[in-house]
C-alpha cells in the first residue's frame, strides 16, 4: 500500500528533523570551550587538589548579574573562563587572565564586562556577544576606543588612567563642540569666541576676507573651523559684521587709544616677556598655542584696538581666557609699540586694515547667513542665551546603531559607529551635499580621542550607584571681591581647581591653602618664578597691586584648604618624631637629592627645597610624603610608603630649610 | 522459553485489561474494527466511518484546510512552550526573546517554528478560502460554514497581529503602531476602539498585556470553538467539497 | 351541530371549480446526502494516515524553515526612534499601501469593511443572479451595467491616482467584456465565458490585493516613496 510507505518515510524524516535542533543545542561552541578549559586548568594547576577542582567543573552558562547596573547580565565568563583566574595568565584566548586595571580583577562582580567593553552581555555565542551578528545588541568597543567605557561612569573632564578619553574631552571643550551640540553636564557651556560687535574697530575688510576663507591659514592656533564659505557668502558676512554697531564706550576707548603717542618697543619687549604672553599665545609657533599666534597680530588689528584690548580685554570679550594685566598707560603703549614694530606681516597689502563701506542689502543677507551657518552658536552676543542648540543632541550618540547612521556617499567606511564618527570629525561634509558641520581639521590622534569621548555618551546616564565620585572635589569659585580677582586674573585659564580649569599650569590650586604659606604666596603673586627649575616659566607677572596680591593670597590660603591635611602634623605624636637628625638621614637614604636641591646640590627635576620653611606648610609636607600620588596622580615623586614617624621626621628636617636672604628680599621688593 | 518478538509483545500489550479499557476496538483488521476506531474516538469521530475515495486526491482540496489546522496544532504546541518563558512586561518581554535565543534549550527553534508557522497559517487560510470560493463550495447548504470560515480568517489575522507585538522589538512596536493608527480613521468608533484595544492612547505596556491576553486566551479559545463548529459542519454537509464538477 | 349546512362535495376535474394544490416547492436549504455510486473507502486507515502524513509534512517543512531562517528580532522598542518607513505585518501592507492613496476613512475603514461584508454576503446573494456564467441569458442592459461599474471603480481609483487599482480593474474588466459571447469563441474566451459574477469580483479582488501587498512589501522605502526591492536605504 503506497500511503503506508509514504507514512513510514515521513515518520522517519519527521523524527530526524525534530532531532536536529536538540543536536545543535548539544554542540554549542561554549560547551566544547568549557571542556577545553577544564583540561587546560588541570595542566596549569599548581596542586592536585586544584587540578581536580578544574576537572570537576560542570559545563554550564556562567553569568554575572548586576541588579544595580540596569539589571545587566553578562555571560562573557561562559567562554572567557579564566578572566579572573591568576592561573590563566598568558593562557590562550578566550581563557586568558584579564589585564590588571583599577577595577579588575578585583571588581568583576561589581562591573561585569559589558559596562566597560560594550557588546551584548546575555549572549552565549561569539557573533552575538561581540555584536558582530546582524541585529545583535550593541557591538563591542574597538580597542582603540576602549576608554569610552570608562567615560560612561567617569563623567569628569579628566579621568585618571584614561588619557585618550581625557584628551578627547579636552579637545571637545577647547573646540567648543558643546556650543552647537547638547551634551549632558555641559548644558551651560558658552563658547569663548568673541561676540563680533567690534570687527569694524578691529580689522579691515581684506583681513576679514582672508580669515573667513580659512581661519587656520591665518592663525594655526585658532579653534574656529572652516566653513568652506563661497565668495558671495564671505562678502555678505563681511558686510554684516562691519555693519554692526560697536558699543559706544569701546568705540570711544579705541578712538582715544588711536590718538595716543608712540611707546617704547624695547621696553615693550621686556614687558611682553615678563607678562609670559607665550604661556598661552605663540610667536612663530613658539609658546603654548591655546591662544592666537601673535607674529602677525599688528596686521590683523589696528593699533587703537590692540591698545584698548590689552588694557581691558574683558570689555571686548567677557569670556576670553586672557587675564587683565595691571599695565600702566605707558606700559601698555610700550607693549603695543613692540607688537606694531616686530609682530606684523611685512608682506601684507597696505589696505589690509581698511574698513568696508557697508551695503545694507548685503549686510542683511549676511546676517541671515550668520544664522543659517550657525555662526551665532559660538559668537553669541553677550547676554544672548543659546536656547536651542544648532547641531543635534549628542547624548546617546555612543549607543547609536551603525544602521541608523547615514553613511551617504562614504562607501569606503566600515559600517560601524566609531568609523562613522571618525569620518564625521575628519571630514564632516563628505557624506552628502549640504551638511552643516564645519571642518575642524583635527589631527588623527585628536579625532580618535574625540571619538572615544563621544562613544562614552550613553543615552542614559550611568546608574546612581555607579556614577564615579570623582577624586577631585568640585571646583568652587567664590563670589564677591575674591571672585572678581579670580575673574580679572583668569586663574582658571591655566590652573585647575577641583574638576575645573585649564591645563597650562602644572600646579592645581585645589589644596593650595593647605600647601603654601600666605606670605610666600603674596610675594609669589607679585613676582612669580618657576618653582621647578626644569619647567619653563609660565606664571605671568600680572603687575597686580600689593592689595590685590594680599587679598588673593589671604583668600586662597583660607579658602582652598583640605580638611584631611593637618595644620600641625606633630600634634599628638611623641617628641621623638621631631628628630631632625633622623629626618636628614632619611632624606639622604631615600635619595631625595636626585630630584631636589637642598643647599647647593641636588637634582633639577623636582622643586628645590631650599626655602621649604618659608614656602610650604608642615602639614602639607607630611601629607605629601605619605603619598604624593594622592595629590597629583601623574607626579613622579615615589611613594615610599613611609610610616607616620618617618614622614614626620622628614617633615621636621625639611621645615628647618630656610631660603638664603636674597630670595626672601626679592619677594619683598 | 519463547523469544519475545515485537509482534508478540504488542499482542500481549493489546490483550491487557488496561489497554482494553482504553481502546475498545478489536485487534483484527476488519471493517468493523476500522469503523470502531473512528466511532469510538472523540477526536476522530468528526469523520464519518467511510469517505468518498476521490476526496483523498490532492486536487480535490489541496489539503489547504488541513494545512491550516496542522499549523494551528503546531502553533498551540510551540505557543504553550513559549508561554513558559515569556513575561508580558516592558522591557522583560524583549529580554525574554534574547533569553530564548541565548539560554533556553531550543528556544530559538521554538520561536522560529512559531513565527513561520504563523505566517504559513495566515497564508494557508487565505488560500483555503480562495480554493473554497473557486470550487463554489460556499453555496447552499454551506453558506453558514462559509461565514464561520470568514470569522476564522479574521481570528487568524487577529492572532497573528496580536502575536506580532509580543517580542516588543522595533519591528513589533512600529508595526502595531502603524496598524492601530489605521483604526483611528473609523468615524466615531475608531478612537474609542483603539483606546480599548491598546489600553491607552499609544502602544505601551498596557497594550502589550492586552495583546498578550488576546493572543493567549481570548482568540485561541474563539478559534477552538469556531474550528469545532467549522469541521463539524463540514461533516454534516456531506464532507469536503471538491471541484464544482462534483455537483450536477 | 344540526344548524350547520351539509358540506357539499363537488367532484370535478375543472381546476377553476375546485382549486387544488399541486405542489409545494421549498428552496434547497437542508443537507441532502445524495445517493451515489461513488467508491467509498474506510476513514481508518485511508484518511487518517493521510492526515497524519499531512501533519508530519507541514511540521517537517516548518522545522526546516525554522532551522534555516531565524525569526527577525530588531532592537528593543524605542518610541523615539521611528523607522522610516514603518511597515505593518505583510498581510496589512496592502491596506497600508491603500492608505497612501485614499483618505484614511476610505482606505482604513470603508474598503476593508466592504470586503468583509462582501465575503460574508457572498453565499446569501441571490442564487439566480450569481449561479450561472455572467453573460448567460443577459441582454445589453447587463452589459451596460457591468461596463459602467468597471469604469466607475476605475475612475474612482484614478481620482486618487491609485494606479495599482486602476490597471488591474481595467484588465479584469476587459476580460469580463471579452467573455461576452465567448461560448462560441475558442480557448481562453470560452473559459472566460463560464466564469460567474462573484468569481469575476473575487478574481479582481485577489489581483488588486496581491498587487498592493507586493508593492507595499517590496517597493516602498523612506517616506513611502517608490524604491526597487534591491535598493538599500536607512530604516531610521
Amino acid at each position: 500500500m503506497r500511503a503506508r510507505h509514504v507514512f513510514a518515510i515521513t515518520s522517519l524524516v519527521f523524527l530526524g528533523v525534530l532531532a536536529i535542533s536538540p543536536a545543535k543545542n548539544a554542540l554549542r561552541p561554549y560547551r566544547s570551550l568549557q571542556q577545553q578549559f577544564r583540561k587546560l586548568g588541570a595542566t596549569r594547576a599548581h596542586s592536585l587538589k586544584e587540578a581536580l577542582r578544574y576537572e570537576g567543573q560542570s559545563v554550564a552558562i556562567r553569568q554575572i548579574w548586576l541588579p544595580r547596573l540596569d539589571g545587566r547580565v553578562d555571560r562573557c565568563a561562559t567562554c572567557h573562563l579564566g578572566a579572573a583566574d591568576p592561573v590563566m595568565a598568558q593562557a590562550p584566548e578566550p581563557f586568558r587572565l584579564h589585564p590588571a586595571t583599577a577595577h579588575t580583577p578585583s571588581e568583576f562582580d561589581r562591573f561585569g564586562c559589558t559596562s566597560c567593553h560594550g557588546g551584548q552581555g546575555p549572549a552565549t555565542s561569539l557573533e552575538e556577544a561581540h555584536g558582530i551578528a546582524e541585529d545583535a545588541g550593541p557591538p563591542m568597543l574597538p580597542r582603540e576606543q576602549i576608554e569610552a567605557g570608562c567615560g560612561r561612569c567617569h563623567s569628569g573632564e579628566t579621568v585618571d588612567e584614561a588619557p585618550v578619553l581625557s584628551r578627547g574631552r579636552a579637545v571637545m571643550t577647547r573646540f567648543g563642540c558643546y556650543a552647537c551640540h547638547l551634551v549632558r553636564g555641559h548644558e551651560d557651556f558658552r563658547s569663548e569666541a568673541p561676540p563680533l560687535t567690534t570687527i569694524a574697530l578691529k580689522t579691515g575688510a581684506a583681513w576679514l576676507r582672508q580669515w573667513l576663507k580659512n581661519p587656520k591659514t591665518v592663525d594655526p592656533n585658532t579653534t574656529m573651523p572652516s566653513f568652506d564659505l563661497t565668495d558671495a557668502e564671505i562678502d555678505e558676512l563681511s558686510h554684516a559684521l562691519f555693519g554692526r554697531t560697536p558699543p559706544q564706550e569701546l568705540a570711544a576707548a579705541v578712538a582715544a587709544a588711536e590718538r595716543e603717542g608712540p611707546g617704547d618697543p624695547a621696553a615693550g619687549k621686556k614687558i611682553f616677556s615678563e607678562a609670559r604672553c607665550i604661556s598661552c599665545h605663540t610667536v612663530e609657533g613658539k609658546g603654548h598655542g591655546t591662544a592666537p599666534e601673535l607674529s602677525k597680530v599688528a596686521t590683523a588689528a589696528t593699533r587703537g584696538w590692540l591698545l584698548a584690548f590689552v588694557r581691558d580685554p574683558h570689555a571686548f570679550n567677557p569670556r576670553t581666557r586672557m587675564p587683565q594685566y595691571g599695565f600702566s598707560p605707558s606700559e601698555s603703549r610700550d607693549v603695543v609699540a613692540y607688537l606694531e614694530d616686530e609682530l606684523r606681516d611685512f608682506d601684507a597689502p597696505k589696505d589690509i586694515l581698511l574698513p568696508l563701506r557697508v551695503n545694507r542689502t548685503l549686510a542683511e543677507k549676511g546676517e541671515k547667513a550668520f544664522r543659517a551657518r550657525g555662526c551665532f552658536a559660538c559668537h553669541a552676543g553677550t547676554g544672548a542665551t543659546v536656547a536651542e542648540r544648532f547641531g543635534p543632541d549628542l547624548n546617546g550618540v555612543g549607543d547609536k546603531k551603525a544602521r541608523s547612521l547615514d553613511f551617504g556617499k562614504r562607501e569606503d567606511l566600515p559600517r560601524t559607529t566609531p568609523a562613522w564618527l571618525g569620518a564625521k570629525l575628519a571630514n564632516p561634509r563628505s557624506f552628502a551635499q549640504g551638511l552643516k558641520m564645519p571642518s575642524f581639521d583635527l589631527p588623527p590622534d585628536d579625532v580618535r580621542a574625540v571619538v572615544t569621548a563621544l562613544l562614552a555618551l550613553g543615552a542614559q546616564p550611568a546608574p546612581e550607584a555607579y556614577r564615579s565620585a570623582e577624586r577631585q572635589p568640585p571646583g568652587v569659585i567664590p563670589g564677591g571681591e575674591l571672585g572678581r580677582l579670580f575673574d580679572r586674573y583668569r586663574c582658571l585659564s591655566c590652573h585647575q581647581i577641583g574638576d575645573r580649569g585649564g591645563d597650562i599650569s602644572t600646579a592645581p590650586l585645589t589644596h593650595e591653602g593647605s600647601k603654601v604659606r600666605r606670605e610666600w604666596l603674596t610675594s609669589y603673586l607679585l613676582v612669580s618664578y618657576s618653582i621647578r627649575p626644569i619647567i619653563e616659566e609660565r606664571m605671568p607677572i600680572f603687575r597686580m597691586s600689593r592689595a590685590d596680591a594680599e587679598l588673593l593670597a589671604g583668600a586662597i590660603t583660607s579658602f582652598y584648604v583640605d580638611p584631611a591635611i593637618p595644620q600641625d602634623p606633630f600634634a599628638g605624636h611623641p617628641d621623638s618624631d621631631r628628630d631632625i637628625g633622623e629626618g636628614e638621614r632619611l632624606y639622604t637614604s631615600l635619595g631625595c637629592r636626585a630630584c631636589h636641591i637642598v643647599g647647593a646640590a641636588g637634582g633639577y627635576y623636582g622643586p628645590p627645597l631650599t626655602d621649604t620653611q618659608s614656602r610650604l606648610q608642615p602639614g602639607w609636607v607630611f601629607a605629601w610624603l605619605k603619598g604624593p600620588q594622592k595629590w597629583r596622580a601623574d607626579v613622579r615623586c615615589p611613594d615610599y610608603g613611609l610610616t607616620d614617624t618617618d614622614a614626620l621626621r622628614l617633615t621636621a628636617y625639611l621645615e628647618t630649610l630656610k631660603a638664603p636672604a636674597e630670595t626672601v628680599a626679592r619677594g619683598k621688593s | 522459553m519463547r523469544t519475545p518478538t515485537v509482534a508478540a509483545l504488542s499482542g500481549w500489550l493489546r490483550d491487557t485489561s488496561v489497554y482494553r479499557s482504553i481502546v475498545r476496538h478489536g485487534v483484527e483488521d476488519t471493517n468493523l474494527n476500522r469503523s470502531l476506531v473512528v466511532l469510538e474516538n472523540l477526536f476522530l469521530h468528526v469523520h464519518p466511518v467511510k469517505v468518498r475515495e476521490k476526496t483523498l486526491r490532492l486536487g480535490h482540496t489541496f489539503w489547504l484546510g488541513g494545512i491550516t489546522l496542522a499549523c494551528t496544532g503546531i502553533l498551540f504546541a510551540t505557543g504553550i512552550l513559549l508561554m513558559f518563558y515569556y513575561h508580558p512586561s516592558v522591557p522583560q518581554a524583549y529580554q525574554d526573546m534574547k533569553e530564548l535565543q541565548f539560554v533556553v534549550d531550543n528556544g530559538l527553534f521554538l520561536r522560529n517554528l512559531h513565527r513561520w508557522g504563523a505566517h504559513l497559517m495566515v497564508f494557508a487560510a487565505f488560500a483555503h478560502m480562495l480554493r473554497v470560493f473557486y470550487h463554489r463550495a460556499y453555496r447552499p447548504p454551506r453558506q453558514f460554514n462559509w461565514v464561520v470560515g470568514v470569522v476564522l480568517l479574521l481570528a487568524t489575522l487577529g492572532l497573528s497581529y496580536t502575536g506580532y507585538l509580543l517580542p516588543w522589538d522595533q519591528l513589533a512596536f512600529w508595526g502595531v503602531s502603524v496598524g492601530t493608527n489605521m483604526v483611528r480613521a473609523a468615524p466615531w468608533i475608531g478612537e474609542p476602539f483603539r483606546f480599548l484595544l491598546l489600553g491607552g492612547h499609544v502602544v505601551s505596556e498596557n497594550a502589550l498585556l492586552r495583546f498578550y491576553v488576546l493572543h493567549c486566551v481570548v482568540l485561541p479559545v474563539t478559534l477552538i470553538l469556531l474550528v469545532s463548529v467549522h469541521i463539524w459542519r463540514v461533516r454534516k454537509d456531506g464532507g469536503v467539497q471538491g471541484p464544482p464538477e462534483d455537483v450536477p | 351541530m344540526s344548524g350547520l349546512p351539509p358540506i357539499a362535495v363537488v367532484e370535478s376535474n375543472d381546476p377553476l371549480e375546485t382549486p387544488r394544490r399541486v405542489a409545494l416547492v421549498h428552496p434547497d436549504i437542508r443537507p441532502a446526502v445524495r445517493r451515489s455510486e461513488e467508491r467509498m473507502v474506510m476513514t481508518f486507515p485511508h484518511l487518517i494516515v493521510r492526515e497524519i502524513i499531512l501533519f508530519q509534512v507541514v511540521t517537517i517543512a516548518l522545522s526546516i524553515a525554522a532551522l534555516l531562517f531565524d525569526a527577525p528580532l530588531q532592537g528593543i522598542a524605542n518610541t523615539t526612534e521611528t523607522p522610516n518607513p514603518a511597515k505593518a505585518p505583510w498581510y496589512f501592507l496592502g491596506l497600508q499601501e491603500l492608505l497612501h492613496y485614499f483618505p484614511p476613512v476610505v482606505a482604513g475603514v470603508l474598503l476593508p469593511g466592504l470586503v468583509v461584508i462582501a465575503l460574508v454576503v457572498i453565499p446569501y446573494a441571490r442564487v439566480n443572479l450569481t449561479a450561472g456564467p455572467l453573460w448567460t441569458g443577459r441582454g445589453p442592459r447587463a452589459l451596460l451595467g457591468v461596463a459602467a461599474a468597471i469604469l466607475a471603480v476605475a475612475a474612482f481609483a484614478a481620482v486618487f491616482d491609485c494606479w495599482p487599482v486602476v490597471v488591474p480593474t481595467l484588465a479584469v474588466g476587459a476580460a469580463m467584456l471579452a467573455a461576452r459571447g465567448g461560448e462560441r469563441g475558442g480557448g481562453t474566451r470560452r473559459a472566460f465565458a463560464r466564469v460567474t459574477l462573484p468569481e469575476w469580483i473575487m478574481t479582481w479582488f485577489v489581483i488588486v490585493a496581491s498587487v498592493l501587498t507586493i508593492i507595499g512589501t517590496f517597493f516602498r522605502g523612506p517616506g513611502w516613496s517608490f524604491v526597487w526591492p534591491w535598493t538599500t536605504f536607512r530604516t531610521w
